[in-house]
């Protein structure tokens, strides 16, 4: 097994509104080998996503793997919807830094 | 039928010029974009206030251009909001630039968003249910009329409509993203299917391009068969990852999109390289919907709003940032008691962005900016919150601190934001005509 950090693996890591109370998360790897040793490493998982925020499961409203870009994908509840006195990220654009620390256990590439 | 589009949000920022040229030398045969987003809040609709600062130098570049080609120019949700305001200070833009630049006459069209209380009260107190999405609570009486404003998402139907009547440009209210680009192509014969998924894809711009690169113009093609999508920036591609990485961006659900009077089903798309600068798009599926169904954005005003900002820089005092704020607030409520305003603090350098959401605990930061956020109904209340909550940083009382002539840097007085806005209507209407909501107008422009 090798550790790896999720900034170092994928292409894409971005967060932005979905509506005006949900933030979106896309994670999205440069290739399908990447995208399928991520998923086998079992790191994504709703549970997982809920941990890092610090938030119950089910303010996880979505959770997806969309083959077609290589991509895992989550959405959550906000708080408070946009733009309420209080929020200060409005566009949700800036949640997804917590991820890129993200540390996953996964098998080496084949031949490596 | 190619449609092209050089901004993701028209009037926040110029669209680059290069690759707007570029696009212009490919011949398409509408020019259209998107003017407004619920992303920058309630306070614009329900203060009726236009965010972008750009829009006037915008609609004259697309004008100026679209009248030289002698093809459509289609801008939806005028104003950032698509109130019937925005819609109206577009349409007085484009009649100042045609004359400005002597154009020749030409039909404006346009339509209005705005939709009245009392048509929503009377669906109500007929039964209707107005169901709230992601969330929202069915709409109550009371959460109406405490609304200022609410305008209905239109789909491709009042845009059909205003080019069946003739207009050269059409100035939409509040619309969806994908319907205003793919009213062209449903008009014009082409599959519901691609002309959606078309305009979903190409609603940002660049950003369905890469590298990443905002306001840069992109090219959608729509033929019976597929959907070509064109980077025309010198340095950007159309790819197939950045074509299908951006049909995800923004929606919790990438497989689906909803519009007015039906949805798109995107399970069994594919997307194929097509040349250098261009991804090829198929297999979208498009089922119409046996209620129509329109969403609504409304927004309330929940009170006048201060800020101010105290810096910390004594590690002492950086350490014990929870305690000050702690202190700040229970001070406030001793002055001015618990209820009668809203009080926020954004500790930036510690979880000022991710607020609870913020894993690390511990920050690293040799100092803080905490920006104290104040919402009251008397604007005085809030100013006065403001001021005492900051000058509780300065006076701060933290056990062991060394320096004694006050625990924080200030700004000498609460800056005045805009008002405070919530979104009440988030929600959506079941109509029996599509255009039940949206009334169209034309009137001409030009020498």
């Amino acid at each position: 097994m090798a550790t790896v950090r999720l900034v170092d693996i994928a292409k894409t890591i971005r967060s932005k509104n979905a509506g005006v109370n949900q933030v979106t998360f896309d994670i999205i790897f440069p290739d399908a080998p990447t995208y399928e040793r991520v998923k086998r490493s079992g790191a994504f998982t709703r549970q997982a996503m809920a941990s890092l925020f610090g938030i119950p499961p089910e303010r996880i409203s979505a959770f997806v793997e969309f083959d077609p870009a290589n991509a895992v994908k989550f959405t959550i509840l906000r708080s408070r919807p946009n733009g309420s006195p209080g929020d200060w990220d409005i566009l949700g654009c800036q949640y997804y830094a917590p991820l890129m620390d993200l540390t996953l256990d996964t098998e080496p590439d084949a031949g490596a | 039928m190619k449609i092209m589009v050089s901004t993701g949000h028209l009037g926040t920022a110029p669209s680059g010029r290069e690759s707007f040229d570029r696009g212009l030398e490919a011949r398409p045969d509408v020019i259209a974009a998107d003017a407004g987003s619920s992303d920058p809040g309630p306070v614009y609709l329900g203060e009726d206030i236009t965010m972008g600062l750009f829009a006037e130098e915008e609609l004259e570049l697309l004008l100026t251009s679209a009248r030289r080609l002698g093809i459509p120019m289609i801008i939806g949700s005028a104003g950032d909001t698509g109130s019937n305001r925005g819609v109206d200070q577009f349409v007085e833009i484009i009649k100042a630039n045609a004359a400005e630049h002597r154009i020749p006459k030409f039909k404006v069209g346009y339509f209005y968003s705005e939709v009245p209380h009392a048509y929503l009260l009377d669906k109500m107190a007929r039964g209707v249910s107005i169901d709230g999405l992601d969330g929202f609570p069915a709409l109550t009486r009371e959460e109406l009329e405490r609304t200022s404003r609410v305008v209905a998402v239109a789909g491709v139907h009042p845009f059909i409509e205003l080019l069946d009547r003739g207009a050269d440009v059409i100035i939409g209210g509040r619309s969806g993203d994908a319907a205003l680009f793919a009213a062209p192509a449903i008009r014009a014969g082409l599959p519901e299917s691609l002309a959606y998924h078309m305009g979903k894809i190409i609603e940002c711009a660049s950003f369905c391009a890469e590298p990443f690169m905002g306001k840069e113009t992109v090219i959608g093609t729509v033929t019976p068969d597929e959907v070509l999508v064109t980077a025309c920036h010198p340095d950007q591609r159309c790819t197939v990852a950045s074509v299908s990485g951006h049909a995800m961006y923004e929606r919790a659900n990438p497989d689906f999109e909803y519009v007015v009077g039906g949805s798109l089903d995107m399970r069994a798309c594919r997307y194929e390289h097509h040349d250098e600068k261009t991804t090829r798009v198929t297999g979208a599926r498009w089922s119409p919907a046996s209620e129509i169904r329109v969403k609504l954005e409304g927004a309330k005003k929940v009170g006048e709003r201060f800020m101010g900002i105290a810096g910390l820089r004594d590690a002492h005092l950086v350490r014990h940032v929870d305690d000050i704020v702690r202190w700040s607030r229970e001070s406030v409520e001793r002055m001015f008691g618990k209820d009668g305003y809203g009080l926020f603090y954004h500790v930036f350098g510690k979880n000022g962005v991710l607020k609870e959401l913020e894993p690390v605990k511990e920050s690293k930061a040799h100092e803080l900016a905490v920006v104290v956020e104040t919402v009251a109904e008397d604007a005085a209340l809030a100013e006065k919150v403001t001021d005492y909550a900051v000058r509780m940083f300065f006076l701060a009382r933290i056990p062991g601190v060394k320096g004694t002539a006050g625990a924080a840097a200030t700004t000498k007085k609460a800056m005045r934001y805009l008002p405070g806005y919530v979104w009440t209507l988030n929600h959506t209407v079941p109509v029996d005509d599509p255009m039940e909501l949206f009334s169209v107008h034309t009137t001409e422009a030009g020498v």
